[in-house]
């Protein structure tokens, strides 16, 4: 699958053209006009989404110009976006990121840091399984140091180390 | 010279041995930050925040300002040994490094970037030391119209010299903005945007924006652009480094160009990256060996490097001075000011002398310690480069949650981060600017209050913006560069070809 740039650059245009849809219809909520001391909250907000939509909106326009102009020219075709094997590459690399804070929501930071390195080093850089093991510990033990002992900043522990009676 | 004296004051403050080991420890973490990829001087300054948030201001910020050093010159070991720019701002520095450490003269390459980065920083640091307490004291006289006026041309600068789209640059300053303004309103107290979200109404945090944009973002990129190290091999001959330095004066034309430059484009909010750039097309153009430029030119590493620290350095003048911030990391600094409970701007050379002569003090060694550090530590970091990022890049993702969560201990926070993380992959490479978009977040609020609080005053009419000589200057100005894309557009090709050469995109 390849996304080319032209489709990028107008899904990005129309994204952040919406969220300045979205901050306008916010604002709305605290009122955007003028009351008797002034500005009311919502008047900058509004202000903003405005400036976004506008903002969207050219480049979306400039987007299909120069498009449309390249076509007739009939210039080399530029760089996609991104292509098949590169965003199987980035998914790859996203996807146990996302899982990591999935687990680190509801067992803790150091088992799902642990767990992370252990499948990272084990599945994509390929080690051994005892030394991913031992890198995953190694990691725990170290950021555990860090900033418990050192930084004095509490990490999220979840259910199972406070069942161990680690705070 | 009121100003020596108080310098010399700050150099006691700085030169305790505690402040000074201090000032070791953040040069050596900041070179990490640097060499490695995917973690930037913006990014490494957001995540060691919060663990600051318990100690003294002054140590906290000679701790935040020697890491930024340290990441400065970090991101040049990586330029010249490996081609692989650790830092945006020294993406220029591949073009005339790189080849002449392929062509053997690494070791050469190394000392000539740092000597006249250590330069440049030099002259951005007396430009501080003579101008800061000059820019306060006019500073003292602003109202709420003319803070709005500044902030107005903060943001018209970053539209009118971006060089890319204005179009893209209007919608990132306007969507940091909008971030900054997520959570409760200052003046009514009302919630803003939150959109029934209840762990929005505390409002985003700039250090999650930064976070995500500069630190996952960089590091989806990183991964996209498929990372392989065909380092050179770099054995330090101290005979090389002397000799290179006492090479460097013969570039003295170069060095005071690109400092200039550099000072210039770091006290308007330009930063260091398009410091870099712009010297490095002005020094193909003027330089007399400009057409060696682009295979291993001494003069091509000495232009960006000299611009880079310089505007580096000096990014941190209208932030003390103004409570504006010249660049991303300047501006993560200033939020961190904020946290602290100072408040920058003009006020604080009054209120606390010992903290400002202080910082300033300590810039002048700990770019010292830096230039003798990044030079003793280059075999160390030639040899952690050698690991694959398959083994790197989760270490880096793994520092870049963990710093999300601990700005406020809230899971949420992680997510936000890498939504964030998603936004900057592409806006990188859509060519949306991401400095701007952090520098919002950061002012946001205040140009918000700034703009209301003139309103109140003037019962609301914007004729207040246009009333007094300095506002009415200073909005002009604003307004002028906000039509500088225009006025290009219109009269053609003349400064066309001098940006374009400045965009040149990341290899």
């Amino acid at each position: 699958m390849e996304i080319t740039r032209k489709t990028m650059e107008v899904a990005t245009a129309v994204l952040t053209g919406s969220v300045g849809a979205l901050i306008c219809y916010g604002s709305t909520e605290n009122g955007i006009g003028w009351g008797p001391g002034g500005p009311e909250p919502g008047y900058f907000p509004f202000g903003i989404g405005c400036l976004i939509l506008l903002g969207s909106l050219a480049t979306l326009v400039q987007t299909v110009w120069k498009h449309a102009g390249v076509h007739h020219a009939g210039a080399v075709p530029e760089e996609p976006f991104i292509n098949g094997a590169r965003l199987r590459l980035l998914v790859a690399f996203v996807l146990p990121i996302v899982a990591m804070t999935a687990i680190s929501a509801w067992l803790g930071l150091y088992i799902g840091m642990g767990l992370y390195i252990f499948y990272t080093m084990r599945v994509s850089a390929g080690f051994r399984t005892l030394t991913s093991l031992a890198a995953a510990l190694l990691v725990i033990a170290l950021n555990f140091i860090v900033f418990e002992k050192l930084f004095m900043v509490p990490l999220l522990k979840g259910p199972i180390l406070e069942y161990f009676g680690i705070y | 010279m009121g100003n020596f004296g108080q310098l010399m004051d700050g150099f006691v403050v700085a030169l305790t041995m505690h402040h000074v080991m201090i000032m070791v420890i953040g040069v050596l973490l900041g070179l990490v930050v640097g060499v490695l990829p995917g973690l930037g001087a913006p990014n490494g300054v957001s995540l060691l925040l919060p663990l600051t948030f318990t100690m003294d201001p002054i140590a906290a910020i000679i701790l935040l300002t020697s890491m930024y050093w340290g990441a400065l010159f970090g991101g040049s070991t990586t330029s010249i040994l490996f081609n692989i720019p650790g830092e945006p701002s020294s993406v220029a520095t591949t073009f005339d490094g790189h080849p002449m450490a392929k062509q053997g003269e690494a070791v050469r390459a190394l000392t000539l970037a740092f000597g006249s980065a250590g330069f440049g920083a030099m002259v951005g640091v007396v430009v501080i030391t003579l101008l800061s307490g000059w820019v306060a004291n006019f500073a003292l006289q602003f109202g709420s119209p003319e803070y709005f006026a500044v902030y107005f041309m903060a943001f018209a600068s970053f539209i009118g010299m971006a060089g890319g789209s204005p179009f893209k640059t209007l919608v990132c300053i306007m969507l940091g903005l909008a971030v900054g303004t997520v959570g409760m309103d200052t003046i009514s107290g009302e919630g803003r945007l939150t959109f029934g979200i209840t762990q929005l109404t505390n409002g985003i945090s700039f250090l999650i924006v930064v976070i995500g944009l500069f630190g996952i973002g960089e590091l989806l990129l990183t991964i996209d652009e498929g990372y392989k190290f065909e380092g050179v091999k770099a054995k330090l001959s101290l005979r090389v480094i002397l000799r290179t330095l006492a090479e460097l004066p013969r570039y003295w034309v170069t060095l005071l160009r690109s400092a200039l430059i550099g000072c210039w484009m770091g006290i308007t909010p330009g930063g260091p990256t398009a410091a870099s750039f712009m010297s490095y097309a002005l020094g193909r153009r003027f330089s007399r060996r400009g057409k060696y430029f682009g295979k291993g030119e001494p003069e091509g590493i000495v232009a960006p490097e000299t611009a880079d620290h310089s505007a580096g350095s000096c990014a941190l003048l209208p932030m003390l001075a103004l409570g504006v911030p010249g660049s991303a990391t300047a501006a993560v600094m200033m939020g961190g000011l904020m946290i602290w409970g100072l408040s920058p701007g003009p006020m604080l050379f009054t209120t606390r002398p010992d903290f400002v002569w202080g910082l300033i003090a300590s810039m002048y060694l700990g770019n010292v310690i830096a230039v003798v550090l990044v030079l003793a530590t280059v075999p160390i970091f030639a040899w952690i480069l050698r690991a694959p990022f398959t083994v790197v890049g989760p270490l880096i993702a793994i520092i870049c949650l963990i710093g999300a969560y601990t700005v406020s201990n809230h899971i949420f926070d992680i997510w936000v981060a890498l939504a964030f993380g998603l936004v900057g992959y592409v806006f990188k490479k859509l060519d949306y600017p991401l400095a701007p978009f952090v520098l919002a977040v950061v002012l946001g609020d205040k140009a918000e209050d700034a703009f209301r609080q003139s309103m109140l005053s003037s019962g609301g009419s914007l004729s207040v913006f246009f009333e007094g000589s300095l506002v009415a200057t200073m909005m002009g100005i604003g307004i002028l560069l906000l039509s500088l894309p225009l006025l290009t557009a219109l009269f053609g090709g003349l400064f066309r070809r001098g940006a374009e050469e400045g965009q040149t995109s990341r290899p």
